[in-house]
């Protein structure tokens, strides 16, 4: 019997949940949040062979692996207590301060010889497998960028906001440079998204570089939080939230003695690429879906693009509804 | 009075000023060829 527990009930947690009880080999799934009432609500929803946990209680010994779909230092801790109980975790969280906890577990990880993946949202997560899966495509990879836009939930927005006003970070020619606020630059994602606006920041771009370690240059944007007024967004011209989010990766390096970027890009609802990519992770660290491969398993905390193989793992996104796709030609101007 | 009256007029010129710039600003999106196309089975090997 194969059973997941899931932390956070919210709108990651719903999408995490449904994906995880569609998973042939999970027998049980239960589900803890801060609010107990949410998550019996939640199991309720989701109905077969799910039941709500208290949040304060120990990791039940017949959990296979953890999902953590709750933002902040509390996912952290969260996945400290998975580590004690000796069982993997995998945690959506995209704030500086969360992904800095998680981090931190790495020593103890190691350690304890136990696998947290870091980051598994849409970005960080599959922004980084889609990177490590175009840096694979080429001889020598050497620059990569990556850029979203789009919110899951209220406490994705708060993140973004403060993402955004923090000092921002880069990788800059084997080093780590915190500049001045840089400025945005008008980034291009698939249709409906088209342009928007996006500044460099410093959320998950350990985790990228971690993925990618062979670049030179790595970098992250985000675009600003869709507003929900139309009024207010005819007025300062910034976009309306209609649930879009997306992501691009751009990496730039060398196939022969051409210099080429390979392009990717998603459009899906935030909260649904990141139940998708949180599921399928958590699912695979408690041992099924073998057709998704790891590379290594070594314990400690790694990042999504360096923890699974890149194919594999789109290909189950893509078989579950989250597809990417690649641009292909130039611009002309 | 003559300060505020000035202070107005500066102020409704820099809305005017900012709102012409916007208007004119708003450029064409960059023509570019090809385009977006779904990763399937022989991308994912």
């Amino acid at each position: 019997v194969t059973t997941v527990l899931l932390v956070g009930a919210g709108a990651v947690g719903a999408r995490t949940a449904r994906q995880l009880v569609d998973t042939p080999g999970i027998d049980q799934l239960l589900i803890a949040a801060r609010s107990s009432e949410r998550a019996s609500e939640l199991a309720g929803a989701i109905g077969k062979d799910t039941r709500a946990v208290t949040l304060d209680a120990d990791v039940p010994a017949e959990v296979a692996a953890v999902a953590i779909a709750i933002p902040g230092r509390a996912a952290a801790r969260f996945a400290a207590r998975a580590l004690a109980a000796g069982v993997p975790a995998a945690a959506v969280t995209d704030d500086e301060e969360g992904l800095a906890g998680l981090l931190a577990l790495d020593d103890r990880a190691q350690k304890a010889g136990v696998l947290v993946a870091a980051g598994c949202a849409l970005v960080p997560g599959l922004g980084d497998v889609l990177a490590r899966h175009a840096a694979d495509g080429l001889d020598e990879a050497d620059e990569v960028h990556v850029a979203r836009v789009g919110v899951a939930g209220p406490e994705c927005v708060a993140a973004l906001r403060k993402a955004r006003r923090d000092r921002p970070r880069e990788w800059h020619d084997g080093a780590w440079l915190t500049p001045r606020r840089l400025g945005s630059q008008l980034v291009w994602f698939p249709d409906p998204i088209g342009a928007r606006e996006c500044e460099v920041v410093a959320p998950g771009v350990e985790l990228l570089r971690e993925s990618l370690p062979e670049v030179r240059h790595a970098s992250i944007r985000l675009g600003e939080p869709p507003l929900r007024r139309a009024r207010v967004a005819a007025l300062t011209g910034r976009s309306l939230d209609d649930g879009w989010g997306g992501a691009r990766i751009e990496v730039w390096g060398w196939r022969g003695r051409a210099r080429e970027a390979v392009v990717y890009g998603v459009i899906e609802r935030p909260e649904v690429a990141a139940g998708t990519v949180l599921a399928v992770t958590t699912a695979r660290l408690a041992g099924l879906l073998p057709q998704v491969t790891l590379r290594g398993t070594r314990g400690g905390v790694r990042a999504l693009g360096s923890l699974v193989d890149p194919a594999p793992f789109l290909a189950e996104l893509a078989r579950r509804g989250v597809k990417a796709a690649t641009f292909e030609g130039v611009a002309t101007a | 009075v003559r300060t505020f009256r000035r202070g107005l007029l500066v102020g409704l010129l820099a809305v005017l000023i900012g709102l012409v710039v916007r208007l004119r600003g708003k450029g064409e999106v960059p023509p570019t060829t090809g385009g977006w196309r779904e990763l399937e089975g022989p991308d994912f090997r």
